[in-house]
């Protein structure tokens, strides 16, 4: 046991005399070294890319993604100072999670009645349209907030707070249009739902000739 | 000089007989014409005259596994961080990830640096990234399928120290922002302490469980991207055990404190924390109570 101890002892005063670089090796890498590569043609290798690396910017197949980098590490305060807690602002806390919540919720029957229906009311479509546009402009509020940080970028956030605004208006106008001069939303996707139905080349078949997937039965 | 002795030594019985023996006390004695020669300037005896000691021969039947440890060294700041292998016979070693770090520490390599404590989970300092896991390293089993091979990293999206040694700073200044201490306003009626029903009691089991080893909210992705502001999933199941209590009075103050855009809804049930504590609590849960009750209450 005694003998044991010592070995080891005697193991590490000779790893901690070695030269520097030696201190953070592990035992195994030398003894992998001389396995696997001999010495010549590791420089033999290592030669051109050193000249490479010296002329040029490092090649790399993927595009550099640099987003959100970290920064250098701010404490504020003393390390002993609680973190600064936020203003209360329930308009972007509580009230907005629990309209986000009653939204996405009232979105399931919005999306269900004029198919169950079976009619098209410009009540409803608008209703489901105002809805929708609402719901994804919260969602990317969110992802605006998650990922460019108001500390961080406070002029990228405004920014894109600012360019999904004028989106969601112009989305907003365009849903308007669609209402207004063209069929609306929901006659749109039955349309679309049914496409094919008209087609000549299907002729004129009445959907009980039709299968599950939409097409002819007897087609081989 | 030598008759004064011996006089000494014939009274010493008899002192021994007087004296208790809890007073008895023994005395150093230099011996005169010792045979032992102590001094530490002879010469060493001659490497031909000693028996070698060789390194341990390797085992037949050894268990080889292959460790890649994180390494960087603050004391090198332009030197890149890399990974580090290290082999160990499993024969040898415990069952658990620390007891590999600290046989690599104590064997292989003194400058592995690494943070533990009570090696049976209960202190949270040896909380790590391994194969890809949040977890503590002194509660995690070492895979003993050799053929793979294990990765450890720190925390992942923490500052790193060194090696495997994370910052938490902002963890424990974001832990004390949400005043994690009972706060009342009232004294107890008989003047004695705060007494709780065993089924208010009962609302605080999975959360005063929590070790703070920071394992949940260095694997919450809002928590990667925002944790200057947002508090994280182990900040928030505390702050919810505060809520919870029964005895605490500043319940209002406390969720004001959470009713902003970034403390407390950065959270998108994600579900990371609940998956990775180590301590089988479920951050997430707390988190949706409090956001109930923030809705709801």
């Amino acid at each position: 046991m005694a003998a044991a101890s010592r070995a080891s002892l005697l193991r590490q005063t000779q790893f901690l005399a070695s030269s520097p670089t030696r201190l953070f090796s592990s035992t195994t890498q030398p003894l992998r070294l001389l396995r696997t590569t001999p010495s010549i043609s590791s420089r033999l290798l290592l030669a051109p890319k050193w000249s490479a690396v010296s002329r040029a910017a490092p090649f790399s197949t993927t595009s550099q993604r640099n987003l959100l980098p970290p920064g250098p590490q701010v404490i504020e305060g003393t390390v002993n100072d609680p973190a600064a807690v936020p203003k209360v602002d329930p308009l972007h806390g509580s009230y907005h999670w629990t309209f986000e919540r009653l939204l996405s919720v009232g979105l399931i029957p919005l999306t269900i009645a004029p198919f169950a229906a079976g009619s098209v009311n410009p009540a409803l479509d608008a209703a489901l349209i105002f809805s929708l546009i609402v719901h994804s402009h919260m969602g990317f509020q969110s992802m605006i907030t998650d990922y460019i940080p108001r500390h961080k970028f406070p002029t990228m956030r405004k920014a894109f707070s600012w360019l999904l605004n004028v989106a969601t208006v112009v989305v907003a106008i365009g849903f308007y249009e669609f209402e207004t001069n063209d069929v609306g939303v929901t006659e749109a996707i039955k349309r679309i739902w049914h496409a094919g139905e008209n087609d000549a080349t299907i002729g004129k078949t009445d959907l009980s000739s039709l299968g599950h997937d939409g097409k002819l039965k007897n087609l081989k | 000089m030598a008759a004064l002795r011996t006089a000494s030594r014939l009274v010493a019985p008899t002192r021994s007989a007087l004296r208790s023996s809890f007073a008895a006390r023994s005395y150093a004695t230099v011996t005169e014409n010792s045979a032992f020669d102590t001094s530490a300037s002879r010469p060493p005896v001659s490497p031909s005259k000693t028996s070698t000691v060789q390194e341990p021969k390797p085992d037949k039947d050894a268990k080889i596994k292959t460790f890649h440890i994180y390494r960087w060294n603050p004391d090198e700041p332009t030197s890149k961080p890399r990974m580090q292998s290290y082999t160990l016979d499993l024969n040898k070693t415990g069952p658990m990830m620390l007891d590999a770090l600290i046989r690599i520490k104590n064997e292989v390599d003194p400058t592995l640096t690494f943070r533990r404590s009570c090696r049976e989970g209960i202190c949270g300092s040896c909380a790590m990234n391994i194969d890809g896991v949040n977890t503590l390293a002194c509660l995690c089993k070492i895979p003993t399928d050799t053929a793979k091979e294990s990765r450890i990293y720190p925390l992942p999206h923490t500052y790193v120290v060194k090696d495997l040694v994370p910052d938490l700073t902002h963890f424990y200044k974001q832990y004390k922002s949400i005043k994690p201490f009972l706060q009342r306003d009232t004294k107890s009626p008989d003047g004695k302490e705060f007494r709780q029903s065993p089924a208010d009691r009962k609302k605080l089991d999975g959360l005063y469980e929590c070790i703070l080893c920071a394992c949940c909210s260095t694997s919450c992705p809002s928590y990667w991207w925002n944790s200057e502001e947002y508090l994280g999933p182990a900040i928030l199941l505390q702050s919810y055990r505060w809520l919870a209590d029964s005895r605490d009075e500043r319940k209002a103050e406390r969720k004001e404190a959470l009713d902003n855009s970034m403390s407390l809804y950065r959270c998108h049930t994600i579900l990371n924390c609940s998956r990775t504590c180590p301590k089988g609590l479920n951050p997430a849960k707390a988190i949706a109570e409090i956001k109930k009750s923030l809705s709801f209450a």
